[in-house]
């Protein structure tokens, strides 16, 4: 449907930079989240897309053209507020029809085209309540429906899901995306929780103070992070700092790391101090002797589908696991812990 | 009712006050209303309903109901206009900003009715300062006569009522979500449709009691009119205290009074009869 780049975008407020040289792109159909802690700048980034706020500097295209001198209100983008943002005084069908009625369509068109998208978010026989009448589930799908309806070119999500209870945020969720999938809308997402960002996307922005820390997709985020922050951001992860790091080019690395002697893949060109990145569920345990890594169980808990464990290795770091539900550990127990190579990852302690 | 629910103790002291000053003096009103005239003093000892017969078969006194009730009508619908947009930029305002406009929009009550009604007539006067400005602008030829007129009574009242109107507004202003307004620009309103399709709507709970308080009040005026409307033109109020104690006709001056009360609660019903929907759908 649509392309949309951003280039090198700044906002100030008087002396807060909340924007500092902001680039992504979305490729037509595309979902691009933008993840990070509050006050990254993921917000600001929206609703200059949106057109809400005005940006101090950079650029923003849709198909090429620069949207930049066009109100919000001329955007023709779909919204989704964090507080859905309904319009408490119109009824459900009112606020889902209410930017076709702007548009002076005729009543019959408003109806069926109303009728048909609050069939598709399952909203049907609601028509007539007020959004006040109605449960977070639903205001979040009118939310979705009133978006929708005017076939955006570009839809904006800011947190849709922040404020629904867990099972509510994974049947909604799923609903988003078939919906985006289905349209081939392009659109971006705004989120704190990185299992969204992870599940939802077909490109991640991981944002970091005003800037795009990395942009890639979940795999690449998860795997191939350039820096601790986006691992730490993306998931549990155990950090070990390397000894020593050897260069064997095309982005292979020779290190030593607590006490043992690893060959690897990471961030190419890494120069300064490195971190070796292990996800819990690369680890596994073995035998003292027969593991990489040998150390002390210090604390195991039982969740159901997985056994969780810390193990403090000989140098003092400290390593989580994700072990299967069966595994017998008990702390003060010497075990090896095996790494699947392939889940490795070197990476720069703060990107260049 | 137990007077040991300690909720209905705390409620004697309201229901105390209002049954003194308010239940007593009303269903003391509506009897004198139906006294017969006195002779030589304000009220006479039997029971009749010449004087409502009086009000309702003269033409006189409809049209001074008439003028009473558009004249309120008129103050607060000018109250309506001239309020909105003050309401709307102290709902923007923050901090010392808000503390200053409170204050600015509460300055009429700040002064004395009589005084501020004096004031007026300074002012309206054939070479007060509106005419010697108006004279010095080269806007007129010669003074206007001010002082006296309907025009002048509206002003007054118009005046000193915008804080009733100004004061609800705004709280139903602020409880607006700036969201809501971004939401609807999302969806392609122009600002005048934002205008007219959620702001104006959604404080619709601050324009209602606004209306209503400005209503009642300039239904009731008496000082204003009695100073600044002169004798050529009667408002209720001035003719009902002519009645009271002018003429002391007591009971004639009740049966005013209590139609002058059901015509305005009659005008109060009709509006929130003919709002509800609307007052229904947005409040909070």
């Amino acid at each position: 449907m649509a392309t949309v780049e951003v280039r090198d975008l700044r906002k100030r407020y008087q002396d807060f930079l909340a924007l500092d040289g902001v680039s992504l792109k979305a490729e037509s159909g595309q979902l691009v989240t933008l993840l990070g802690p509050s006050g990254c700048g993921k917000s600001t980034t929206l609703r200059c897309l949106a057109g809400f706020l005005e940006a101090n500097g950079g650029e923003i295209t849709v198909d090429g053209e620069s949207i930049l001198g066009t109100p919000a209100n001329r955007r023709g983008f779909g919204v989704v507020f964090q507080n859905y943002a309904l319009f408490p005084h119109m009824t459900v069908a009112e606020n889902i029809g209410y930017g076709l009625k702007l548009q002076k369509l005729p009543k019959a068109e408003i109806e069926t085209r109303v009728h048909d998208v609050m069939k598709l978010v399952r909203l049907d026989g609601l028509r007539d309540r007020l959004p006040r009448a109605i449960s977070g589930g639903q205001q979040q799908r009118v939310a979705l429906a009133r978006a929708l309806v005017l076939k955006p070119k570009l839809l904006l999500l800011d947190e849709p899901l922040a404020n629904l209870d867990a099972r509510l945020r994974d049947e909604v969720r799923w609903l988003i995306r078939d919906l985006q999938q289905q349209s081939g809308i392009t659109a971006f997402y705004v989120t704190h929780d990185q299992s969204e960002a992870m599940a939802m996307s077909d490109m991640v922005a991981v944002m970091k103070a005003g800037r795009v820390a990395q942009f890639a997709t979940p795999r690449e985020i998860y795997q191939k992070p350039v820096e601790r922050y986006v691992a730490d951001f993306t998931g549990e992860a155990n950090f070990i700092p390397c000894q020593s790091v050897i260069s064997m080019g095309d982005g292979r690395y020779e290190i030593k790391a607590a006490g043992a002697k690893l060959e690897l893949s990471g961030v190419p060109g890494i120069a300064g101090p490195a971190e070796l990145l292990l996800r819990p569920e690369a680890l596994e345990l073995t035998s003292p002797s027969a593991g990489t890594f040998a150390g002390k169980v210090t604390k195991s808990a039982f969740l159901g589908a997985a056994l969780h464990c810390e193990i403090t290795l000989q140098d003092g770091s400290v390593l989580k696991l994700t072990a299967p539900p069966n595994h017998q550990v008990a702390p003060g127990e010497e075990v090896g812990i095996a790494i699947d190579h392939s889940h490795a990852w070197l990476m720069p302690e703060v990107a260049p | 009712m137990s007077l040991r629910n300690p909720k209905l103790l705390l409620a004697i002291p309201a229901v105390a006050l209002i049954f003194v000053f308010m239940i007593l003096p009303i269903t003391n009103m509506i009897e004198m209303s139906f006294r017969t005239p006195g002779h030589s003093e304000p009220f006479g000892d039997d029971y009749t309903t010449m004087h409502y017969d009086r009000i309702l078969s003269d033409g006189y006194y409809w049209g001074v109901l008439g003028r009473s009730l558009l004249t309120a009508g008129a103050v607060t619908l000018l109250c309506l206009i001239v309020s909105y947009p003050i309401a709307w930029h102290m709902s923007k305002a923050k901090g010392l900003k808000a503390v200053f406009l409170y204050a600015c929009i509460a300055s009429p009550l700040m002064t004395g009715v009589l005084v501020r009604n004096f004031g007026w007539m300074i002012a309206a006067a054939l070479n007060g300062p509106l005419n010697e400005t108006l004279l010095a602008l080269g806007m007129i030829e010669r003074p206007l006569r001010l002082l006296f007129t309907q025009g002048l009574v509206i002003l007054a009242l118009v005046h000193v009522f915008v804080p009733f109107m100004v004061l609800p507004i705004n709280n139903a202003l602020r409880n607006i979500s700036p969201t809501l307004i971004e939401a609807s620009s999302s969806m392609g309103a122009t600002r005048r449709e934002v205008f007219r399709d959620i702001i104006l709507p959604l404080s619709f709970p601050g324009i209602y009691p606004g209306m209503i308080l400005v209503y009642v009040l300039a239904v009731a005026a008496y000082v204003t009119p009695a100073l600044l409307g002169g004798q050529m033109v009667s408002y209720m109020p001035t003719l009902i205290i002519g009645e009271l104690t002018g003429t002391f006709q007591w009971p004639f001056g009740s049966a005013l009074a209590i139609v002058l009360s059901v015509s305005t609660i009659l005008v109060v019903g009709l509006f929130t009869a003919l709002t509800s929907r609307l007052m229904e759908r947005s409040k909070a």
